[in-house]
């Protein structure tokens, strides 16, 4: 068990500079979710992390103890690969075995056959056969001891992985996309089974995804990485209603925000398309407005927004209503409950309001800017 | 109703009846014909006539034919020099094909590990495959004769100096270098070096691809899992990830050793004291060159048998050992 | 940490430059010695090109020449005695006509063979396929001799037709070409049917140039197999000089000479090598990624 720590972690390969100066606490038994597009530096930052690759500057502390140049075998640390990397001539028992047979027998212990004759090789072997067998329980793998990796299904294929990851009772385990070989019902099965694995052993646990689903459901924290650098870090809850950054904003969250390009007036008035919106900028003038789908509500009169419906899909829990609006370039997106079927029609007009505190405004760099709304400016005047 | 008239418009036409699956059938027969009638006319029906004629006392040009059961193959595991036979070719294979395939990994595993002059090793390990083996047989030659080679010039400069505490090395020295190809204690092993030699470079391209298609995820692996050593990480993940590589290589490098033919004929003709006289060289001298076609074909026969017992192990080994599945 | 890895970095390049200089070596001797002249090549003297000192011709003054009309330069020599003491020329034009023949023909029957045993559905076709597969069991060289047989009785020893024919279908090459055009999608094929092309318009317009990689890769290995083989004309070539190979022209020239024309007979080596040696150096990528396709099939 142990804590990590990242100081300004820098990448290069050749001219492209991959991690551009990443920082980042994880605390002991934190659940922590590095998410973001492909390319954005999470899965390099990860295998530096391991120690599979060296960073070009910076330094990983593990336990307050920094590991650079230390190899990735003394780092005491678990992964589990995107494509489990399961050794596919052993079986099942011997692949989970390999971290414990490597640390725990001598060079002359591991030889093959005449290995077993000398002095405490017999003992630790059958201590090692009694961690796999209990790991293996543990992910209801054991009775595929004796097969081939080859012989298994993908989700079988995954819990060998993170059986031989479990076994070492390392001080963190490290996961980089383990879930996207999955089929889509194996993948949310898994989600909760690595979720409850977290809370059980009480380890760090650092998950790489690309998938925000993932990250939201079963961290504690999410890191956003993007273009080599950490957006934000913070709980599924702050990411998902106070987004730092328009692409936190869109990145985070399905069906996405709606973004409403606006422009601010000298008095810090927000308008959308020459309208007034009954919003105003707290601070520097802001740009665009965020929207959760959820946040807007039909209204009588147009308060905030007002479009005709273009598309409606009925997912049966949900009904999302896509608003053509005019000045807004996307079609905005508009959760309603299902006891609204079937009274939307394509075609009609309808007027929107956002829920108190609901909306997000982002400056011109994109970074998060308070909006409030006029009235309680108007109450302190 | 729909029906009725698909019915008739086919019936007053059957010739129009468009059906995909007997067209299909038709085409599939038509255009693998002259490949099933050359592969039946060159490849299976010589075996056929080899076996057929291993039992008679067949010459080319003489009318009369007898049946003699299985003389031919009664002489060959009879006759002295055909005892010289099986040990110069067996000898041959095993020297080669452990060498050559070992040869061919270790380049590959050196050239792997390189940061430059990747490329560079491949070429050069390459241009032998590439070159015409009896054109670098007869150089060989030239560069192994006895007293205008550069080998034994080369080897003469050594002597006079700490080299010769190498009792063989001095010998040579006082006594001369050894005659290479004709001496019948070297012309075999001299024979397989240039075997070695033309043919590690492509046991090495094999390897070098095969070793691409190791998932680097796995050396991640090993090394998360505790691997620090070269070689730790070799035996866990690099070998048994080779293993379908090296039965492949290994079973192309044998049958290609069995069928070696150029450096003999060019070099040694079997000579000195039948010390290099292959198989094939074998074949070629008395089905051929001396018209015995009975026992040429009884050869033929054994040496076919020789190369399918080569490829069913093969085989067995693969579905058995390194396919993982 | 890092001095280590130099350390290894420069073992390597070590060993791997000692395997160099002994894969090299023939090249060399082949080379520097088709520039040199007998009396360089008999003390072993000359340096890596010769000293290209003007040298008497014995042959030239033996047929009466004068000592100044026979002084010739080693290099210009030794590769105008290969032109002329051989038909090389000759040789050269064979072994193109025998190649290119050879892998003209593999191509025809193996292309639709192997589209026939890939894509379409006919009686037998497992049959057909086992019977490729035991073919690629048989190497050709083992059955020279009743092929030879064949050959003699219906007297096309001494031909191009013996050089040519026996190598015309390669079990090999359908089976290559089959396991390419398996990854070929159906729908590329019934597009091209409804399109209106017959079968052979989909073999030559649309398989064939979906499946140019594997067929690169097999010319390279056939013509590099043909080119250099010795053992097969050899055996159906006896004595017509003008049906020489490459291969054969040389070892003619090895019988012929005794061994003492070093030089011409190093130039004849050098010239026969040298058409697939540049080949393999400007097309490296090409040459090694088709043995390697071709190989692991």
């Amino acid at each position: 068990m142990a804590t990590i720590q990242f100081q300004d972690i820098r990448k290069s390969f050749g001219d492209t500079e991959v991690l551009k100066g990443v920082g980042l606490n994880i605390a002991d038994g934190e659940f922590l979710s590095l998410v973001g597009p492909s390319g954005c530096g999470k899965s390099t930052l990860l295998r530096i992390l391991a120690g599979l690759e060296s960073q070009t500057s910076g330094s990983v502390r593990i336990g307050g103890i920094p590991v650079d140049g230390l190899h990735a075998a003394d780092r005491d640390l678990a992964m589990v690969f995107q494509s489990y990397a399961l050794y596919p001539h052993l079986t099942v028992a011997e692949n989970i075995a390999v971290p414990l047979t490597m640390r725990r027998l001598s060079p002359a212990q591991r030889l093959p056959v005449i290995g077993r004759a000398f002095p405490g090789s017999a003992a630790m072997r059958a201590e090692i056969s009694t961690i796999v067998r209990d790991a293996a329980d543990m992910l209801d793998i054991g009775h595929l001891l004796e097969r081939k990796p080859g012989q298994l299904s993908g989700g079988q294929r995954q819990r060998v992985a993170v059986g031989r990851a479990l076994v070492r009772d390392p001080a963190a385990f490290l996961l980089d996309e383990p879930l996207s070989n999955l089929d889509a019902k194996m993948r949310v099965h898994m989600r909760t089974e690595i979720a409850q694995l977290n809370r059980s052993l009480g380890a760090t646990f650092v998950y790489v995804t690309h998938d925000q689903a993932e990250a939201m459901t079963m961290s504690d924290r999410i890191a956003v990485m993007m273009g080599g650098e950490l957006l934000q870090v913070g709980t599924p809850d702050a990411l998902y209603d106070f987004p730092n950054d328009i692409r936190v904003a869109q990145f985070i969250g399905s069906p996405a925000i709606n973004i409403l390009p606006v422009e601010t007036d000298a008095g810090g008035a927000i308008h959308l398309c020459d309208r007034r919106t009954g919003l105003r900028a707290g601070g520097p003038p802001v740009e665009h407005l965020g929207v959760r789908p959820e946040a807007l509500a039909p209204c009588d009169d147009d308060e905030l927004l007002s479009g005709r419906v273009r598309l409606i899909e009925n997912l049966g829990s949900d009904l999302f209503v896509q608003l053509d609006v005019p000045g807004v370039p996307l079609p905005v997106t508009l959760r309603l409950p299902p006891s609204e079927r079937g009274k939307v029609k394509v075609g009609d007009l309808m007027h929107l309001r956002a829920a108190e505190g609901r909306i997000c405004g982002f400056d011109v760099a994109g970074k998060a800017a308070s909006v409030a709304t006029l009235k309680r400016v108007a109450s302190h005047v | 109703m729909c029906d009725a008239l698909t019915l008739s418009s086919a019936a007053s036409k059957p010739q129009k009846i468009a059906r995909p699956e007997r067209r299909q059938a038709r085409a599939g027969m038509a255009l693998f014909a002259p490949a099933l009638i050359l592969l039946v006319v060159i490849l299976i029906f010589p075996v056929t006539v080899a076996a057929l004629l291993s039992f008679t006392d067949y010459t080319l040009g003489r009318p009369g034919i007898s049946w003699v059961g299985l003389r031919n193959y009664v002489d060959i595991f009879s006759g002295s020099s055909y005892r010289k036979m099986i040990v110069a070719t067996v000898l041959y294979v095993l020297i080669v094909v452990p060498v050559s395939v070992f040869l061919g990994l270790g380049a590959a595993l050196l050239i792997r590990s390189l940061k430059v002059g990747q490329s560079f090793y491949k070429t050069v390990y390459f241009l032998p495959v590439m070159a015409s083996l009896l054109a670098m047989a007869i150089v060989w030659e030239f560069a192994l004769h006895p007293t205008l080679g550069i080998v034994n010039r080369t080897l003469a400069m050594g002597c006079g100096t700490p080299v010769e505490w190498w009792s063989w090395f001095a010998h040579g020295c006082t006594e001369g270098f050894p005659l290479w190809l004709g001496d019948r204690d070297y012309a075999l092993y001299t024979l397989a070096f240039i075997g070695i030699w033309q043919s590690f470079g492509f046991n090495m391209v094999l390897y070098l691809a095969g070793l691409t298609s190791v998932p680097s995820d796995l050396y991640g692996a090993a090394s998360m899992d505790g691997v620090k050593r070269g070689w730790e990480r070799f035996r866990l993940v690099t070998w048994p990830m080779l293993g379908p590589t090296t039965v492949f290589v290994v079973t192309i490098t044998t049958i290609r050793s069995f069928q070696v033919f150029d450096t003999v004929e060019a070099l040694t003709h079997g000579g000195p004291a039948k010390s290099t006289y292959v198989m094939i060289y074998a074949i070629y001298q008395k089905g051929i060159a001396q018209n015995l076609v009975g026992l040429g074909a009884a050869l033929t026969v054994l040496f076919l048998a020789l190369v399918m017992l080569i490829n069913v192990a093969q085989r067995r080994f693969i579905e058995r050992k390194v396919h993982y599945q | 940490m890092t001095h280590r890895f130099s350390a290894r970095q420069t073992l390597a390049h070590l060993l791997l430059i000692l395997g160099a200089v002994i894969v090299l070596l023939p090249f060399y001797v082949m080379i520097s010695t088709s520039f040199k002249s007998p009396a360089e090549i008999a003390t072993g003297t000359g340096g890596v090109f010769g000293s290209q000192a003007l040298f008497t011709d014995q042959s030239c003054t033996n047929l009466g020449g004068t000592e100044a009309d026979c002084l010739v330069r080693p290099v210009i020599d030794n590769y105008s005695q290969a032109f002329t003491k051989a038909p090389l020329w000759r040789y050269l034009l064979n072994g193109v006509i025998v190649t290119a023949s050879i892998f003209a023909l593999q191509t025809l029957i193996a292309v639709p063979a192997a589209y026939a045993l890939a894509k379409l559905k006919f009686w037998g076709r497992d049959a057909a396929l086992g019977l490729v597969l035991f073919c690629l069991l048989i190497p050709v060289h083992a059955i020279a001799l009743p092929i030879y047989l064949m050959l003699a009785k219906l007297g096309l020893t001494n031909s191009y037709a013996a050089l040519i024919a026996p190598w015309v279908v390669s079990a090999f090459g359908i089976f290559l070409m089959r396991q390419f055009f398996m990854t070929v999608p159906d729908d590329l094929i019934d597009a091209a049917s409804m399109d209106g092309m017959g079968e052979f318009a989909i073999i030559w317009r649309v398989m064939l140039p979906t499946a140019i990689p594997a067929l690169l890769a097999f010319a390279i290995f056939s013509v590099v197999a043909h080119w250099n083989d010795y053992f097969w004309p050899r055996i159906v070539i006896t004595g017509d000089r003008s049906l020489f190979t490459p291969p054969l022209g040389l070892r003619e020239f090895k019988g012929d000479l005794g061994g003492d024309f070093y030089g011409p007979m190093m130039a004849t080596a050098t010239i026969i090598a040298v058409p697939l040696v540049v080949a393999f150096l400007l097309a490296q990528r090409r040459f090694i990624d088709g043995i390697t396709l071709s190989g692991m099939k």
